[in-house]
């Protein structure tokens, strides 16, 4: 450890050393009009024809030799300025660009430079505009960001109506999903048919499916990241909505004018008042807020204080039932300038997971409630070198606990005991440096080197089995205890990290990308999706740290002056100790749930294909993917190969959106994909009353394809110049066609449409569950 | 939803399974349809089950093989096969089939010579079916007793009875001795009739979450007046604890879903036999129901 600190520190000495004839022009760009930092800005100078882009901070840093230059700042969405900068010594310049086309109020903002998709090093990332999500149809009339990542390229959804996603050949937990910065450990309301990410906050959201940068740690598969808007710093703001689903509102105003903002959202379901009107005796409900205070004390020293809660709540029999699930976070981000090349990001994180299930009754009463917090600190650095040579490197540390289950009786006759399952902790180091270098003027090449220390640590207390594999008949021979912050087990892992772009010409290029991950926290579904009450696990005594390998090709271009990006990718993803449960696993509320984990092999690989349309009257998307994901694991399926849940051959997404004019804009999207694989039975048996299936192989059958027509269109109202405010209406219709797509098949005694059994009660039938035929939703928005 | 509900606190006592209601209740919205499978043919299986308990005449068991899943009507028996049961004392009892010839107890074998099980022993069962052998050991766990059953009107059932008539619920009490580790299958009857709440109900317990005072612990089914109500409790080896686990997991699995997918019950069985042999001391109570 100590001789990798040398060996940076070195190499930030040494090419320090060597660029004293150089001067560096550094600042942040932002929104004229709300004060907003904008992200992936180009900077160029034709002079020297070098250029540079924002960073997620807004930030920027060029390093060139001293003279006077014009730079050009662009922008997709805003006015180009070009300043003439004389460069004697190093230089700071703000700017803040100008807004061209705004349609009610919005700046299209498409937060990337022009050719990203061609001469950034970075591959196999989407990057999702928030704009352009906005305009497509919606479920429920909810914006959600999820649902659009589940349309990408390489990424597979468990069915309709489900907040989790696949990433090449990935599990379900093998998504770090970031909140400005803080982790979600569960993204769903009502078990997935929203996603916790109110649209209203959001400014950007970006998915690393490879190549992933050496920043990012902790998950196999995928980073999602989403940041929240800052808050409008220079004027108050109100924006509200009404849809089918949920209510939001959200405020927005500057503290002190240009220094410091501050926003609150929140959103709340409608659907108690449904159920009300339905007269149940049931309740569902959720609600997210999230606030975030902005404060740009100098040039050198801005902050940020962000959090997040979110909750479920639902309940059943006149509450005689309950249970809810939430996250929290909060996130305080320091980013300082050190000097014109060096810039930091200095973060503290909280993030926490709880659920809670609930039965009144005065005799068999219980609650039964689980949750995990954790803090992390991360200090992250860029060094912008030359403009050719740039360093990022930083250290995180994260602290975990891990509350899995704490039954308590809730009456005073309940025939339960109080029982608190063995809290389990767990410290995660990270430490990385990367360097991005042009080679040649065709050849860019981003090396990187992660390192992860992770320690499961006492307080605790470890079983010792006598086979540790036997989970018919768990027997405990002895135990360990550690005391606290004594190591149970340590997992030191190197993740090395490469890309690489070679240009073919301005608009055409290369990538070849490697990274390695490993996974030290999981959460092992049962099923397919993965449930808020499925618990997250540390690496520890008996579970190893899953460990994947991805290899990415790419070919990418952009056409017609960058109006239309391409790009086709294939890549190879190898997993060692991929976990999931035994066959029979028992999973809530055993003692011994180590006996039921099962780690073995992993392998996916697969071609995607994608092309983007971002400007014009007409945007939109088309991919298709063709992949394959396979398991082999002992335990599972008779230790026989089988393909996972998320195995789809071919996908195909297509999403559009068409601005007719001020007043309309229509948006359509249509996605295909092969059916889920699902074990059917390959006959029946009597045993006693019951007629049980035999079963076959695991995922041995397909279910039919699924495939689905959305449509909406928006409205804005012609704007009347004596009113304030703005008004718009989105309607939406899900599933045009009405298409039933399977959720899942299961089979029962052959019962009739009252649900008695049919004649004898030996026949059986399988039932095809589907989720959503044909729903119109309409969503109204204001906005002053 | 009114017997859904009884049901979810039924079960209870297995927590994990009222989760797995409860999220089922989240797709309230979900619709579905009989769909047809293109399945292959199936490759029959001996199926097991034997039951040994202390009580006489509760002594059988029945052979039969699985069948293509479309199949009607019973599934085949084997009505050839011979068994004996063994105890750990070297007392064996050979079973033959059907004695009394019935016509609906095909593939059923009773004892030759009747007897009844003793606590604290292990019991051994060979099948030797189609030329295989089939084995399969289990203990005979000792029990608590039911101390006595009480009935009461329901009064969300009263309102609103799935049949009518029948709301009268039947509260069971009984002392759960804590410094053994048990197992339980539960069976309700209805005048004499095995009764399930749902057909792919399995009532089993274990006892690691719950105190010794059970104290109104209420049958899976409703009752109307007049009806005799019994309750059967038998007790279960860890290996048949399993089974029935297994089996509930089977029999209510969701496709994969949000569940685990179908796989067969691990069994006592050895030789690739389904089922299982179930050795129980079972204790039972009655109680008729008065206006």
């Amino acid at each position: 450890m100590i001789r990798f600190l040398v060996v940076v520190t070195l190499a930030l000495v040494s090419t320090m050393a060597r660029s004293q004839e150089k001067v560096t022009l550094n600042g942040y760009i932002k929104d004229a009009d709300n004060g907003e930092e904008l992200i992936g800005v180009t900077v160029y100078i034709p002079q020297l024809k070098a250029g540079t882009a924002t960073n997620a901070y807004g930030f920027y840093s060029i390093t060139v030799p001293k003279g006077t230059y014009e730079v050009q700042y662009t922008f997709v969405g805003y006015s180009s300025q070009n300043v003439t900068v004389t460069l004697d010594a190093d230089v700071s310049r703000n700017i803040e660009l100008g807004g061209e086309a705004q349609i009610m109020n919005e700046v299209e903002i498409s937060e990337r430079p022009l050719d990203e998709n061609v001469i950034a090093v970075q591959m196999s990332k989407n990057t999702l505009n928030i704009n352009q999500v906005k305009k497509l149809p919606t479920l429920f009339g909810e914006v959600d960001i999820i649902k659009n990542v589940q349309a990408l390229p390489g990424v597979i959804s468990a069915g309709e109506g489900t907040s989790s996603f696949f990433v090449r050949g990935g599990g379900g937990d093998q998504n770090l999903i970031l909140i400005d910065e803080a982790p979600i450990y569960d993204a769903s309301h009502l078990g997935g048919m929203v996603s916790v990410f109110n649209a209203d906050v959001i400014k950007e959201s970006e998915l690393y499916k490879g190549g992933i940068p050496s920043r990012f740690g902790g998950r196999l598969s995928s980073i999602l990241e989403v940041r929240t808007i800052d808050g409008n710093n220079k004027r108050f703001g109100v924006t509200a909505g009404i849809g089918s689903m949920a209510s939001r509102v959200m405020i927005e105003a500057p503290i002190v004018k240009d220094k410091s903002s501050f926003i609150l959202s929140g959103r709340t379901s409608n659907l108690g008042l449904y159920l009300k009107a339905a007269n149940t005796d049931n309740s569902i409900n959720f609600y997210d807020l999230n606030a975030k205070v902005n404060w740009r004390a100098n040039n050198k020293n801005r902050f940020f204080v962000s959090g997040y809660t979110g909750r479920d709540k639902l309940s059943f029999s006149d509450g005689e039932v309950g249970f809810g699930w939430g996250n929290s976070t909060g996130t305080f981000r320091w980013n300082h300038l050190f000097n014109e090349k060096l810039f930091s990001n200095t973060t503290v994180i909280l993030s926490s997971f709880d659920y809670l299930f609930e039965i009144k009754d005065p005799i068999q009463g219980f609650k039964w409630s689980s949750n995990l917090q954790e803090l992390s600190v991360k200090n992250d650095l860029t060094y912008f070198h030359t403009v050719n040579n740039e360093f990022t490197f930083g250290y995180h540390i994260t602290g975990r606990r891990f509350s899995p289950a704490t039954i308590e009786p809730n009456s005073e006759e309940s025939m339960f005991e109080k029982t608190v399952f063995d809290k389990m902790y767990a410290l995660d180091h990270g430490i990385y440096l990367s360097n991005q270098r042009r080679i040649t003027d065709a050849l860019t090449m981003d090396v990187g080197l992660r390192v992860s220390i992770f320690q499961s640590m006492g307080p605790g207390k470890v079983y010792i089995y006598n086979d540790p594999k036997d989970n018919a008949d768990p027997t405990r021979v002895d135990s360990l205890e550690y005391g606290s912050w004594k190591s149970i087990k340590n997992f030191v892992n190197l993740e090395p990290r490469f890309g690489l772009r070679y240009s073919l010409s301005d608009d055409k290029s290369i990538k070849l990308s490697y990274n390695r991950m490993v996974q030290n926290t999981h959460l092992v579904a049962a099923g397919t999706v993965p449930l808020p009450f499925n618990t997250w696990s540390p690496s520890g005594y008996y579970l190893k740290p899953q460990i994947a390998d991805q290899i990415a090709l790419g070919y990418f271009q952009n056409l017609k002056d960058n109006m239309y990006e391409a790009s086709a990718e294939i890549y190879y993803k190898d997993i060692q100790h991929v976990t999931d449960f035994a066959d029979n696993a028992e999973i809530q509320l055993n003692k011994d749930l180590v006996t039921e984990y099962r780690q073995g092999d992993a392998w996916a690989y697969g071609a995607e294909f994608m092309v983007t349309k971002k400007e014009g009257r007409l945007t939109g998307m088309a991919s298709y993917t063709w992949s394959k994901a396979l398991r082999q694991i002992e335990g599972v399926n008779q230790g026989r190969e089988y393909v996972a849940n998320y195995d789809r051959r071919n996908v195909v997404n297509l999403n559009a959106a068409f601005e007719l004019n001020d007043k309309w804009t229509f948006g359509g999207a249509f996605t295909y994909s092969t059916g889920r694989p699902t074990t059917v039975p390959s006959g029946k048996y009597e045993y006693g009353e019951y007629n049980p299936d035999q079963v076959s192989e695991r995922n041995g059958y397909r279910l039919p394809a699924f495939h689905r027509l959305d449509l909406s269109a928006t409205l804005n109202p012609r704007k009347n110049a004596t009113r304030k405010w703005k008004g718009q209406w989105i309607f939406s219709l899900y599933n045009v066609y009405s298409r039933k797509n399977a959720f899942t098949v299961y089979t029962r005694t052959k019962k009739d449409s009252d649900g008695d059994i049919i004649g004898d009660g030996t026949q059986k039938e399988a039932r095809m569950v589907y989720l959503f035929p044909f729903m119109p939703s309409v969503t109204y928005n204001i906005k002053f | 939803m009114k017997t859904q509900k009884s049901n979810l606190l039924y079960k209870a006592l297995s927590m994990k399974k009222a989760l797995i209601y409860s999220l089922t209740l989240l797709t309230l919205a979900a619709c579905e349809e009989t769909v047809v499978l293109d399945l292959e043919e199936t490759t029959p299986k001996i199926v097991i089950e034997g039951q040994v308990t202390d009580r006489a005449g509760y002594q059988f068991v029945k052979v039969s093989k699985s069948t293509n899943f479309y199949a009607s009507g019973k599934t085949p028996r084997v009505t050839d096969a011979t068994i004996t049961v063994a105890d750990d004392l070297g007392n064996e009892y050979t079973f033959v089939h059907n004695p009394r010839n019935h016509a609906d107890s095909a593939g059923y074998y009773l004892p030759q010579t009747p007897f009844v099980g003793v606590i604290d022993r292990t019991y051994t069962l060979t099948v030797v079916a189609e030329g295989q052998t089939y084995t399969a050991q289990d203990k005979l766990n000792r029990i608590t007793t039911i101390d006595k059953l009480e009935y009461r009107i329901d009064e969300d059932e009263r309102e609103d009875p799935e049949d009518p008539g029948r709301f009268y619920e039947v509260l069971m009490f009984v002392k759960e001795p804590k410094e053994t580790r048990d197992y339980y299958l539960f069976k309700t009857y209805r005048n004499d009739s095995l009764t399930y709440n749902l057909d792919t109900d399995v009532y089993y317990a274990d006892d690691e979450l719950v105190g010794e005072n059970i104290d109104g612990f209420p049958l899976p089914i409703f009752y109307s007046v007049n009806d005799l109500a019994r309750a059967e409790v038998y007790s279960l080896s860890r290996d048949a604890f399993i089974f029935y686990r297994d089996l509930d997991k089977l029999l209510n699995n969701d496709g994969g879903m949000f569940t685990q997918p179908p796989a067969d019950p691990r069994t006592n069985l050895s030789n690739g036999a389904l089922g299982l042999f179930q050795v129980s001391a079972v204790v039972s109570s009655e109680i008729r129901i008065n206006e």
